[in-house]
């Protein structure tokens, strides 16, 4: 039961690994991977809309460029905005919680109100708001999801902050002499690195999926980056005949918040196996 | 007497909140480089009548002033007038409320019907085939982008099929509101043909919205399952001979219905969230298309007037969720 | 149910006073002719003197009349509310008789008076088509002489003053007057009720939805057979669903510029037929003259090499659109038939750009989102230019965004692919009123001055010979041309949908078909 247990877990483990590692590659041999690499902004109008076939995997879009090679480039954007994205989220969060968790002051209050207001509204709604504001741009996009999404981490760093505060080696270090900084950066934070890295693992899933949604909705980056959020948006004029404009990105936005989803999953149980696995 | 202290501290805080948030929206809303007047005024139209619009909205004072101007008008109950629409900005949301309640309704029944029994047969057979496949599905059904998933049903069950519309909510006319619930307004009136058609319509926006939901669901069920399951308390339980049956029905089941229900309130809210996109697919005239709207067209009062609304509405639900909690589980405080 | 109706205020307007609940069922029952428009334009104010555009004309074309009307391909001026015209030989007082017996929907006859409350209406809320008429009357300068006579008196020569009468659409002075409020010119209630004379009324009104209109008897111009009876006009924004609405039925008509894969599909089904038509729409690129290097001709001339015109109008559009070499669309007069535009040659772009003197610098285009034919063109530029050595770099923003830029020469993008559609037709639309350089910050949103086209432009305007004004006009095309102040693309086709419900239609670019009166439905 138990090594069947394991297994599972591992499965998680082991796919996400695989899916995030084969995102992670797609990115980096773009270019020798794709057979039109020219696509990015060329394309060959004689060949617009053409299906899956031999030269083309995935068929072609509205322009006639190839939907497999501009897949393969969309996965740096899709890597470039995640990380960045979530990275931010995680220089505001991070210290906020840290603070407001450690401090019992009238600021510590304050901090986690100012969070709350954040998660106060669908994030994704602010996130269109802000990125409609700035413009159409991957770094106003960048800028719209950290912007949001900071108040997940400031939460999870706050609460687990405040349930260590009470403990014994914490206590010591403070009875020691060490400076709150110190404390909080060499005790304090240790302990939660997990959880951090769990949840930014599950939040670079989110972020994939808002900027996608972003991109959606026409607030991403403008035409001809392969932007997957946008590939779908523009295919929908020509549906249903050309089915696999809409498919394959959906596809792969799929895969790779799944491989996030289960990497993270998978960490949460193998760095802290005292919490019980959510599914 | 605990309880009734924290849920009035929720509440005291939730004007400040509020007030923050409508901070936020404005500045941002505000720093747009777009010019709602201009937009207003039409393509075609000279600047001296940009500059009258600009006065009549008064979009021409400081920043700071408006956004006084803007609290003490809404702390009076006026939210002002939707520049896009030009009607009261309230009425706007009160007449666009009860379509997106409706499909919010509609998907989260669905989402628990499916989700909770999933759930926990999901945890009694843990580990069979069955409670892989289910946790398939809840990984996929996270993972879908939303609007990925209404445009691939959109071609399967409209387009290739001819099951169900593509989009919309009726065809044309809906019935005079009642309630504003269409298929509670058709049958209110025994019209049975109009009650099928808005299901119709409702389906695939349904579905939609109710498989993260679901995912949701499942997750938090089986967790709360298989934590009771391996409790010293059932273990006891057993122990004393009860039959299993037993056990399961009366205490694992209801044990972890209790900390499901507690997460529908949050699942609600994430639902109202999801509605914003999904209904731009769908043209679904709720709250969510005309947040949309409001914001591409730069419609400052409509935009803020939609995000205090929600963040009521946000704020109200986690309030219940804490009492729901509090009542119903006091172990969890 | 009155209550039900007031206490959410769901339903906007329920006009004309008979409350039926269930039009559809109860119209089919009695045999009367259905037409549904699927629109893909919000019909959000239905006051015709707020708005001026293409995606809501249908609301003014049916429910209302002006003095004169525009039919027919190409489009024609006739009389419509007014019998006849007198104008002095200045040019200045133009004086209409109206026809007798008009009668609003109400049934209070239309006077003299409606037209100058009309046009105080229109200048007073300073909305819609204000500036066609603000340079030229002056407020208090409109006069009914007697009920049957009304006389404008214009500040200075006008030559298209009766072509833009088109946009003076006549509302219910008596009507509009007992809901104004606060000096709005009865703006909040007539942007969701109806006060006209036109061929339809007005049912039911639902922003989110879309409006319903019935057949007017009352109206002065009599129907012909198999006339539309009840008119639904929806708002349908997706693509798709107005073309599975078409094949299913569930629509009779819709937007006529679809992509040509979906004109394919619906004519496939067999359900629909199409009426071709030249539209005047043209699309180009406006470019910002304001910011070097656009403002050094060969690289403007450069550009308008690196388009690939054929790829664009012929693979990308499917051929469902005409190369226009320059603004004015070619089956308008003042259009010369020999004009010769520029062409895809990447030697002769590079050539241009040698001899640009101003620094180059990377070229931004600003494509309407929203819009995959702006996004496409714009694509096809900038691949075009790479080619060439140009770097260029788009950026897709709403409309929303895009047009306050238009007026501000500094935050203007350099180039924004667009249309220009047929507000009235006269090349003025075209010429004066997008190249004039009086018109910074209302129609020139390229800041183009160029003396020549100003005169050739103001010259046109004063005199009111077609004849005379032609040359002019012909001139203005070359010389836009030469100095590549736009790149200009292509005319636009109009493949309108039809039902099998539907025996004939009319088109007039101005509208296209959604002016009901001319439909012929099979009774």
């Amino acid at each position: 039961m138990r090594a069947l247990r394991r297994l599972m877990r591992d499965r998680a483990l082991v796919t996400g690994t695989v899916i995030v590692s084969a995102l992670v590659l797609a990115a980096i041999f773009a270019t020798p991977l794709a057979n039109f690499p020219s696509h990015v902004t060329g394309f060959d109008p004689a060949f617009r809309l053409k299906p899956p076939g031999e030269v083309f995997w995935l068929g072609t879009d509205r322009m006639g460029a190839d939907l497999y090679s501009r897949l393969l480039f969309g996965a740096r954007l899709t890597i470039l905005i995640s990380v960045t994205a979530t990275l931010v989220a995680v220089l505001i969060g991070v210290p906020m919680g840290l603070i407001a968790g450690y401090f019992d002051r009238w600021y510590s209050d304050l901090l986690m109100r100012i969070s709350d207001v954040f998660l106060a509204v669908p994030q994704i709604v602010l996130a269109i708001a802000i990125a409609q504001t700035l413009g159409p741009a991957i770094q106003n996009v960048i800028l719209a999801l950290s912007a949001t999404y900071w108040p997940f981490w400031a939460r999870i760093v706050y609460a687990e902050t405040r349930s260590l505060r009470n403990e014994v080696f914490i206590e010591a270090a403070i009875a020691m002499g060490a400076s709150p900084l110190r404390v909080m950066v060499l005790h304090v934070l240790p302990s939660i690195a997990s959880s951090i890295i769990v949840r930014t693992t599950i939040g670079m899933g989110a972020t994939i999926l808002a900027a996608a949604s972003l991109g959606f909705l026409g607030l991403g980056a403008p035409p001809p980056t392969p932007e997957w959020g946008r590939m779908i948006a523009e295919s929908r004029e020509f549906l249903p005949q050309a089915w696999w404009y809409a498919t394959a990105p959906g596809i792969a936005i799929l895969l790779v918040v799944m491989g996030f989803n289960l990497l993270g999953d998978g960490l949460r149980d193998a760095i802290d196996p005292r919490i019980r696995r959510g599914s | 007497m605990r309880l009734l202290a924290l849920a009035l501290r929720r509440f005291l805080w939730m004007p400040p909140t509020l007030l923050g948030l409508t901070l936020i929206v404005f500045s941002v809303s505000h720093v747009i480089p777009s010019d709602p007047a201009r937009v207003l005024a039409g393509e075609n139209a000279p600047q001296e009548q940009v500059e009258a619009l600009r006065r009549k909205y008064g979009l021409d004072k400081p920043l700071p002033q408006q956004f006084v101007r803007y609290v003490t008008d809404v702390v009076s109950g006026n939210m002002g007038v939707s520049l896009y629409t030009q009607r009261p900005v309230a009425t706007d949301l009160v007449e666009r409320l009860p379509a997106t309640f409706e499909l919010a309704l509609f998907a989260i029944t669905l989402a628990v019907l499916i989700g909770l029994p999933l759930g926990v047969v999901s945890a009694l057979y843990r580990n069979t085939w069955l409670d892989h496949g289910v946790r398939l599905v809840t990984i996929a059904g996270l993972a879908m982008a939303a609007f990925w998933l209404a445009i691939l049903l959109q071609l399967l069950f409209s387009m290739q099929w001819n099951l169900t519309p593509v989009q919309g909510r009726i065809d044309g006319w809906g019935p005079d509101p009642i309630t504003g619930f269409y298929t509670v307004d058709a049958l209110i009136r025994g019209d049975i043909e109009t009650f099928l058609t808005s299901l119709r319509y409702l389906f695939l926006p349904m579905i939609t919205l109710a498989i993260p939901a679901m995912a949701t669901i499942v997750r938090f069920t089986r967790a709360g399952v298989l934590n009771v399951m391996n409790s010293n308390f059932v273990f006891y339980q057993a122990a004393m001979g009860l039959p299993r049956r037993v056990v399961i029905w009366k205490y694992i089941l209801r044990a972890a219905l209790i900390g499901t229900l507690t997460q529908i309130g949050l699942v609600f809210g994430n639902l109202l969230a999801g509605a914003v996109v999904v209904e731009t697919v769908f043209s679904w005239p709720g709250l969510g298309t005309y947040a949309y709207n409001s914001i591409l067209q730069s419609d400052y009062n409509a935009i803020m007037g939609f995000t205090l609304f929600t963040g009521s509405v946000f704020i109200g639900m986690n309030l219940l969720v804490d009492i729901a909690q509090a009542v119903l589980d006091p172990r969890g405080r | 149910m009155s209550q039900s109706f007031g206490s959410f205020g769901r339903r906007g307007a329920l006009a004309g006073g008979t409350a039926l609940s269930l039009f559809g069922a109860s119209a089919e029952a009695a045999g009367r002719t259905r037409y549904i428009t699927a629109n893909n334009n919000p019909y959000d104010i239905l006051d015709p003197h707020q708005v001026f555009d293409i995606g809501r004309i249908a609301i003014r074309l049916n429910m209302y009349d002006a003095l004169v009307r525009w039919v027919d391909n190409p489009p024609k001026l006739e009389m419509w509310l007014a019998e006849k015209v007198d104008i002095s030989a200045d040019g200045l007082v133009y004086t209409f008789t109206l026809r007798p017996g008009v009668k609003f929907h109400d049934g209070s006859p239309l006077t003299a008076d409606d037209v100058v409350y009309s046009m105080e209406r229109i200048l007073g809320i300073k909305k819609g088509a204000y500036g066609l008429f603000a340079d030229v009357v002056k407020p208090g300068t409109t006069k009914a002489v007697d009920p049957r006579t009304v006389r404008f008196t214009l500040n200075k020569p006008f030559a298209v003053f009766q072509a833009v009468l088109s946009e003076l659409w006549v509302v219910n002075a008596k009507v509009v007057k007992s809901h104004e409020k606060d000096g709005d010119w009865g703006a909040e209630w007539l942007t969701r009720n109806e006060a006209g004379s036109g061929g339809y009324r007005l049912r039911r009104f639902d922003p989110a939805i879309g409006f319903q209109a019935e057949r007017f008897e009352g109206h002065f111009m009599p129907f012909g057979k198999g006339a539309v009876d009840d008119a639904d006009f929806r708002v349908s924004m997706e693509t798709a669903t107005r073309v599975l609405g078409m094949i299913k039925g569930e629509f009779t008509t819709t937007d006529g510029y679809m992509p040509a894969e979906q004109v394919q599909r619906m004519k496939e089904s067999g359900n629909v037929w199409f009426k071709e038509a030249e539209s005047i729409r043209t699309f180009y690129f406006i470019m910002n003259h304001a910011k070097a290097p656009m403002n050094d001709v060969n690289l403007r001339r450069a550009i308008s090499c690196m388009f690939d015109y054929e790829g664009f109008n012929n693979n990308i559009l499917g051929g469902t659109v005409v190369r226009n070499p320059g603004i004015i669309p070619n089956p308008m007069w003042g259009a010369p038939k020999d004009l010769k535009g520029y062409s895809y040659d990447i030697d002769k772009a590079k050539w241009y750009l040698a001899q640009v003197k101003e620094k180059l610098r990377t070229i931004q285009i600003g494509a309407m989102a929203g819009y995959p034919q702006s996004e496409q063109a714009a694509q096809m530029l900038q691949a075009g230019a790479a080619k060439a050595g140009l770097d260029i770099k788009v950026v897709a923003e709403p409309y929303t965004t895009i047009a306050p830029k238009l007026d501000d020469p500094e935050r203007a993008h350099d180039l924004v692919p667009l249309w220009r559609s047929a507000y009235f037709a006269d090349p003025h639309n075209w010429t004066g009123f997008l190249f004039n350089s009086k018109n910074f910050k209302s129609g020139n949103a390229s800041f183009y001055k160029n003396p020549r086209i100003d005169e050739l432009t103001d010259a046109a305007l004063v005199i009111t010979d077609q004849e005379k004004r032609r040359p002019l006009y012909e001139e203005v095309s070359r010389i836009l041309v030469e100095d590549a102040v736009g790149l200009f693309v292509n005319n636009t086709k109009f493949y309108g949908p039809y039902g099998k419900g539907v025996k004939s239609v009319r088109f007039c670019p101005i509208g296209d078909t959604q002016d009901l009166r001319w439909i012929e439905m099979n009774t």
